[in-house]
């Protein structure tokens, strides 16, 4: 054994380094594990906040959800809608974003320090941003929308496109981060592959379609996973500018369990949504596991 | 001849297509940023003026009322306190656990990967219910610190994960020449590999700063009116009858510009976590 060997194996073998994550399995126990296990545990029981007693009703509470919640439909729906919607158009947008800013190098660092700085900004504050610029009574959206011959008052009252309006915002806040992985993905394709397409006499479109277009596929499918995991947690924006309304229109899962755990103060069946959620997010993240580790394969 | 004239003709038809469609693109992301930003600069029938007013007299009219109606400072010390105390808490915490992931081999390690995947995949949602109902049982409920416990889950395994792929791209070997010299790999960590990550480093306070500014839920759960933040003083300032649009644009001014900034004049970081916290 080399003397480098020796010292890896050593090194490896300190078992003193383990102490350095000790804090963080701790504290993820303390304020992780643990919330999740009493959201289970919870969810068995008619819990209200506050109140000194709890009722046990076993799987009461999912009963109750799955058949005779229909805004519990309801909101899986617009989640649905809202995340899918999101994603396609951000990916759309974001990779013919990034097809153009591929070419232009000169000001690539003033134009992506710009084109950035939608997702830094408080959430919060974005959607009170949107709430006033679709505000039916002197927003600039509706104002426009009528100038051009719509006959829509506002589209954030409208239960038909008030969840479509939160999908903007949505994608306008989101769509820099998938142009930004979209760039780097682009500046990491080989160029010899275009090369030889050339020589081949492919014109522009021939060498984006049958070279660019399966080269990125990987890279979508992840970045189309990323932003739907991503979608699920949205919150603050469609509580800004809708709150859930009109009526449930935008009423996603999100904002459904703040609805009952907090409003209503029926920890209980709150919990009992948040585990599907939690579900949800765990097939999310199972796939996203799943596509990472066959890229790792492919590549 | 002919043909590479029109050859030329089309790149720069082309050229003028894609500048063209970037300047929409730019619009469309910068136009309602500068909305909100001249709307608090707006005197009150300004704001609701239409057609909507581009070119206005600006005035401090908004800001004014702002700071005398609201506790504008009392939220701004109160998210300062948040931001500062939970970026803190998640760097004593994820920094270190991304060195012991970069370099030690124990079993639980791909669990501990698998907990960090958890909690980007998990909505927050989740986490906050239960959390609520144990500050309230520990009388914690309404102080700062709830929300610093409850923001630091998020961002110290963020750290934790870009870290490891900070640690892990430096060589071992300057870190094994230590442990001969009989270093402790704990002084290791601290006097060798931390200094040489320092990029890293700003990557993820400039990040956890950022999340823990921005969030709602967490404080929209875990607060009190006395340790209300920003975000949440936005939406106090919206749930009136007669909303006044350029105080509400003024106080979301001051929300976002301390993040714009650092955004903008830490671009290089802030790109770089993105892309990181995107791929493992």
């Amino acid at each position: 054994m080399t003397l480098r060997k020796l010292n890896r194996y050593f090194f490896k073998k300190k078992s003193s380094l383990l102490l350095l994550i000790v804090p963080l399995v701790v504290y993820l126990f303390v304020f992780f594990v643990y919330p999740l296990t009493y959201e289970v545990y919870i969810s068995f029981f008619n819990y209200s906040l506050g109140s000194p007693t709890k009722s046990f009703v076993g799987f009461g509470n999912y009963v109750y959800m799955f058949f005779k919640d229909v805004q519990f439909f309801v909101s899986v729906k617009n989640t649905f809608i809202f995340i899918t919607l999101a994603m396609l158009i951000e990916l759309v947008i974001g990779f013919t974003i990034a097809l153009a800013l591929n070419k232009e190098s000169k000001s690539m660092g003033l134009l992506r320090s710009l084109i950035i700085i939608p997702t830094s900004l408080t959430p919060m504050a974005v959607g009170m941003a949107w709430k006033t610029l679709y505000n039916p009574d002197m927003g600039a959206i509706p104002y426009y929308l009528n100038c051009l011959g719509g006959t829509n008052s506002a589209p954030t009252l409208n239960p038909s496109t008030a969840l479509f309006a939160l999908v903007i915002v949505e994608i306008w806040q989101w769509t820099p981060i998938v142009v930004l992985l979209m760039l780097a993905a682009l500046k990491s394709l080989p160029l010899e592959i275009y090369e030889a397409g050339r020589v081949d006499g492919a014109s522009i479109w021939q060498s984006f379609k049958y070279i660019t277009i399966p080269l990125m596929r990987p890279i979508i499918i992840l970045i189309a996973m990323l932003r739907v995991i991503d979608g699920m947690k949205t919150f603050d924006t469609i509580w800004a500018i809708t709150g859930g309304g009109p009526g449930t229109a935008t009423t996603v899962m999100n904002l459904r369990v703040y609805d009952v755990g907090i409003q209503q103060l029926r920890i209980g069946y709150a919990a009992a949504i948040s585990n599907v959620i939690s579900l949800i997010g765990l097939i999310l993240g199972g796939v996203l596991i799943y596509i990472l580790y066959s890229k790792k394969y492919e590549m | 001849m002919k043909e590479h004239q029109a050859y030329t003709v089309r790149r720069i038809m082309s050229r003028v297509f894609w500048i063209f469609f970037i300047l929409i693109i730019l619009s469309f992301f910068l136009i309602p940023i500068y909305w909100v930003a001249s709307m608090a600069f707006k005197n009150f029938f300004d704001t609701f003026d239409l057609p909507p007013k581009w070119i206005f007299k600006p005035t401090l009219l908004g800001f004014k009322i702002a700071f005398n109606t609201r506790p504008i400072l009392r939220w701004t010390i109160n998210s300062l306190i948040i931001s500062v105390g939970g970026t803190i808490l998640s760097l004593a915490l994820g920094v270190p656990a991304g060195y012991c992931l970069a370099r030690a081999q124990f079993w639980g390690k791909r669990m501990m990967w698998n907990g960090i995947l958890l909690t980007r995949v998990i909505p927050p949602i989740v986490i906050v219910l239960p959390v609520r109902v144990f500050m309230q049982s520990i009388g914690l409920f309404g102080t700062q610190l709830a929300v610093i416990l409850y923001t630091a889950v998020f961002n110290a395994t963020f750290t934790a994960w870009i870290m490891s792929g900070f640690f892990e791209s430096i060589p071992v070997d300057i870190e094994d020449m230590a442990l001969i010299d009989g270093c402790s790999p704990i002084g290791a960590f601290w006097r060798i590999a931390l200094p040489l990550c320092k990029p890293g480093l700003v990557t993820v306070t400039l990040f956890s700063f950022i999340f823990t500014w921005n969030d709602f839920l967490g404080a929209l759960t875990l607060t009190s009116p006395e340790t209300a933040t920003l975000p949440i003083g936005i939406m106090s300032g919206a749930g009136q009858l007669a909303v006044q649009w350029n105080v509400l644009a003024a106080i979301c001014l001051i929300a976002i510009i301390p993040v714009m900034v650092l955004c903008i004049s830490l671009q290089r970081y802030y790109v770089s976590g993105l892309t990181l916290g995107a791929i493992k």
